[in-house]
């Protein structure tokens, strides 16, 4: 889907963010999606991916800068309440509750609906995903790897989110599964759903993104179309020259 | 200065200086390993219990009495007292930090029941007394016989302090600072950890019963209500104060909050007039709960602790954790660089 | 066995069960094991103590006994008071001191530490407006009917004892069938998934608070009314609450319902047999011995 002409649907400005006053993880990132883009966000590890994300999603504190969500500034909007604008975030680890039924963590998140919409959302989301509907009173926990990702983005799909961010959603996943996963997020997007996808698994989310842009430090290095990115051997050496590097770092 | 107050100064810092021995087990235990004793009351009630029937002349209607020497007591009560110490955490160090809290509790309330009860051994209620005191040949110069009891716990306190200070800085006391300043060591070591642990945790029982034997002897006679939560209660604020994880500040929080404490109970004394001093002692025991709550709050690293040592164990994070893990509870929100 | 053993333990492990759900509820949701929470029991009844006292000094009518019972309408009144007003006394605590806490990310066991404080606070406090003197909602006497089966009960027992399952029930059912009890089960999982989802999770801390206080006063009320009503009541109840908690399973109403009658019956039972005098020890075994067996508890799952 071309998104180019269309508003922007979330944007940061000179975010800065981390876990410690002292040691910020992400160090000043200007980003901007538009409504019904698909945009990938790509780096070495320890770039700042997920923390950019979580910052954005207010389960990280913000240091300074700020993120809008179309024109309203949610910076200092409590997470819970985030999702009330339209803002719908999926970790990548425990993004569901596994002790509880499919339908109950689809009923905890249709809460904040209106009454009279909850069931129609939830009976929707069952269409979209017929493996929950065959089984709604089964304890998420016992759910498959790739049916607890399906599960934890219905979930995130129940409000009608306009911007629904996924922090890694292939972790763990076999690649067959990875691809139903990728598919399916590519269908969610063509219903007018903008997505910000966080991904390591570089050549599967080019191929369904509009654009990514390359986190390296905690700073957005390079961004550009997909389909240009794949093939480009000039970000291919800085992305991997980049890991190496932080590898050596690391250890 | 006259006598009577030399007198009175020995004995208040006597007093002082048996909580500052259980401070320093309290230390072992929590300050240098992170493991939370609720139950020490009941700890130093089986040291005390203990030395006491080994060491009382033969009594008629009660077990023990062995008539041993003191020194024979004081090891029998740090070796009881460290034996079950080593028990509950058996029991509870492999399981969630707050069972173990739990479960000294339950013995802090099993050993105040057995006391009340098992009247063959303890006297029950009316508890024992007779306990032989260090130097009691000396009892008709009170002046020498204080003074003398005063050097007794000087000596214990010390040898005890630079023992622990070796034991700190010994490859044991490495490995202990190592599993709980880093979650990752920890889990490498496993099993071994748990093992640590539990020897600190022991260590700590046994220090605690120690003191027991120690005030039993100094005071000569031991009874039940000695033994209250209260007790408890005060050696966490003595080590609090003092500042944990810090073992001179163990005994200066000893000897300080035992120095409030006494003054207060005075002046509850000399204010409330007697059928109103119940009352008024209540109302102590809030004072007390609310500055600890208060220093909880506003200075969980103690008034007078090493800032270093002791935010360290109040939790740093591991660099891997911090790395991959989002803030939750129970993780602290100011990390010291060490 | 002396048949009246059953209804004793029947009628105080249901003491401790409400109490229980309390602590396992706090636990699950708060993360931290409540030494303060025996004292909301203490609070509670006094709090009805003294409501009912002042409402029997506005009206005598209120005295009057309600049929078969030893009270009149002064105490059911009171309690509903005393629920509100010891569930406001957790709200108050956790302002001043948990909330703070947690505000500043403390270890878990600074936690425990402080409701240890909190508790002497609580209690010492209560012995200084009350003294220590056990006072009683009233001092008719009552005769225990025969039930059968060598079973005697008051009337005022079978009440508490039908309240006591009335509100297990309701509880059970608030937290499987109702947004707010799946709300709390999701925050006891996973915090931070539970704001993600939209759920307001301070919200859901004072509800956990007023309901646990709100049924520990209603433990109270129940002591108070058929035992008596002393300021170390709720300390003497702690170690069963904690015992009834960990083996019903940290985090299960049902459980520890069903623990706190087992730890109830067990105590009247080994009272029989070992005397009295050492009803306090029994929590102690139980608790070793579930630490030692299961310590996930009956319906709790291993960690």
């Amino acid at each position: 889907m071309t998104a180019t002409g269309q508003p922007v649907a979330l944007s940061t400005k000179a975010l800065v963010a981390g876990y410690e006053r002292d040691l910020p993880i992400v160090r000043g990132v200007d980003f901007s999606i538009r409504s019904g883009e698909l945009v990938i966000v790509l780096g070495p590890n320890g770039a700042g991916k997920s923390t950019f994300v979580k910052a954005v999603a207010g389960l990280v504190p913000i240091h300074s800068g700020a993120t809008f969500l179309g024109d309203r500034d949610i910076t200092s909007v409590p997470a819970h309440e985030k999702i009330r604008h339209g803002l719908a975030f999926v970790p990548q680890t425990e993004n569901i509750f596994a002790t509880l039924s499919i339908n109950d963590n689809l009923l905890l998140a249709a809460n904040i609906l209106p009454k009279e919409k909850r069931s129609r959302r939830i009976a929707d989301l069952y269409a979209m995903f017929p493996d929950l509907a065959s089984r709604p009173s089964l304890r998420a926990g016992q759910l498959s790897g790739g049916q607890r990702q399906m599960l934890a983005v219905a979930r995130a799909l129940i409000v009608e989110p306009s911007v629904l961010i996924l922090d890694e959603p292939s972790a763990g996943l076999s690649p067959k599964i990875v691809s139903e996963v990728f598919s399916k997020l590519k269908a969610i997007n063509e219903t007018g759903v903008t997505i910000i996808l966080v991904e390591q698994n570089v050549k599967a989310a080019l191929a369904i993104a509009d654009r990514a842009v390359i986190l390296v430090e905690g700073l957005l290095r390079h961004e550009g179309p997909a389909a240009t990115l794949a093939d480009d051997p000039i970000v291919a050496e800085l992305y991997l020259g980049a890991r190496h590097q932080s590898k050596a770092v690391a250890s | 200065m006259s006598v009577e107050l030399i007198g009175y100064g020995a004995f208040f810092l006597t007093m002082a200086l048996t909580y500052a021995i259980i401070c320093l087990g309290l230390n072992v235990q929590w300050g240098q390993t992170g493991l939370f004793n609720v139950g020490i009351a009941g700890f130093v009630a089986i040291g005390a219990y203990v030395s006491a029937i080994l060491t009382t002349p033969d009594t008629a209607n009660r077990f023990g009495g062995f008539d041993l020497p003191i020194a024979v007591g004081w090891l029998g009560a740090a070796l009881a007292a460290g034996i079950i110490a080593f028990l509950i955490g058996w029991l509870t160090i492999r399981l969630r930090s707050d069972y173990l809290a739990i479960a000294t509790f339950g013995v802090a309330v099993a050993v105040q029941l057995c006391a009340l009860n098992l009247e063959r051994l303890t006297g029950g209620p009316f508890g024992i007394g007779f306990i032989p005191r260090p130097f009691a040949s000396l009892a008709g110069d009170p002046l020498a016989f204080s003074l003398l009891n005063l050097g007794v716990l000087v000596v214990v306190v010390l040898v005890l302090y630079l023992a622990l200070e070796r034991l700190v800085r010994s490859p044991w006391g490495r490995v202990l600072r190592a599993i709980r300043e880093d979650e990752t060591a920890a889990l490498a070591l496993g099993k071994s950890a748990v093992r640590f642990r539990l020897q600190a945790f022991a260590i700590g029982g046994g220090i605690m019963g120690l003191a027991g034997a120690a005030q039993a002897h100094f005071i000569g006679f031991i009874a039940p209500e000695n033994y209250l939560p209260m007790l408890t209660f005060q050696v966490w604020a003595m080590l609090i104060v003092g500042g944990s994880g810090n073992n001179r500040g163990a005994i200066l929080g000893a000897v300080l909050v035992w120095g409030i404490w006494a003054a207060s109970a005075a002046a509850v004394s000399a204010i409330f007039p007697p059928d109103q001093q119940a009352r008024a002692a209540a109302l102590q025991i809030v004072m007390i709960g609310v500055a600890l709550c208060a220093i909880l709050l506003l200075r969980p690293r103690g008034i007078l602790g090493e800032v270093r040592v002791v935010s360290r164990h109040l939790g740093r994070l591991s660099p891997l954790k911090r790395a991959t893990s989002i803030p939750q509870n129970n993780e602290p929100q100011h990390v010291q660089k060490p | 066995m002396n048949p009246q053993a059953i209804m004793d333990g029947l009628i105080t492990g249901s003491m401790i069960g409400l109490g229980a759900i309390g602590v396992t509820l706090t636990y699950s949701i708060l993360r931290f094991a409540n030494f303060a929470h025996g004292e909301f029991i203490s609070w509670g009844a006094y709090f009805a103590l003294a409501i009912s006292g002042a409402l029997g000094s506005l009206s005598g009518a209120f005295l009057a006994p309600i049929g078969p019972f030893s009270f009149g309408w002064s105490l059911p009144l009171a309690t509903v008071l005393a629920v509100a007003l010891t569930g406001g006394l957790a709200l108050l605590v956790d302002a001043l001191l948990f909330g703070r806490l947690r505000a500043q990310r403390g270890a878990v066991i600074i936690m425990v530490m402080a409701s240890f404080g909190a508790a002497l606070t609580l209690r010492s406090l209560l012995e200084f407006i009350f003294t220590s003197k056990p006072a009683y909602f009233s001092k008719a006497l009552q005769i225990a009917m025969p039930l059968g089966g060598g079973l005697r009960a008051t009337p005022d027992q079978l009440l508490s004892l039908g309240i006591a399952v009335l509100l297990v029930v309701a509880v059970h059912l608030l937290l499987t069938r109702t947004a707010i009890g799946r709300s709390m089960r999701a925050v006891s999982e996973n915090q931070q998934l539970a704001g993600v989802v939209g759920i307001d999770v301070r919200k859901v801390i004072r509800t956990v608070w007023v309901l646990g206080a709100g049924l520990a006063c209603v433990a109270g009320v129940m002591a108070g009314l058929l035992v008596q009503i002393r300021p170390y009541m709720g300390f003497d109840l702690l170690l069963p609450l904690f015992a009834a908690a960990i083996l019903g399973g940290i985090g299960s109403v049902p459980g520890a319902m069903l623990a706190g009658l087992i730890v109830g019956l067990t105590e009247a039972f080994a009272v029989q047999l070992i005397g009295a005098e050492w009803r306090a020890a029994i929590a102690f075994v139980i608790l070793v011995a579930v630490l030692l067996l299961r310590p996930q508890g009956l319906f709790g799952r291993p960690e």
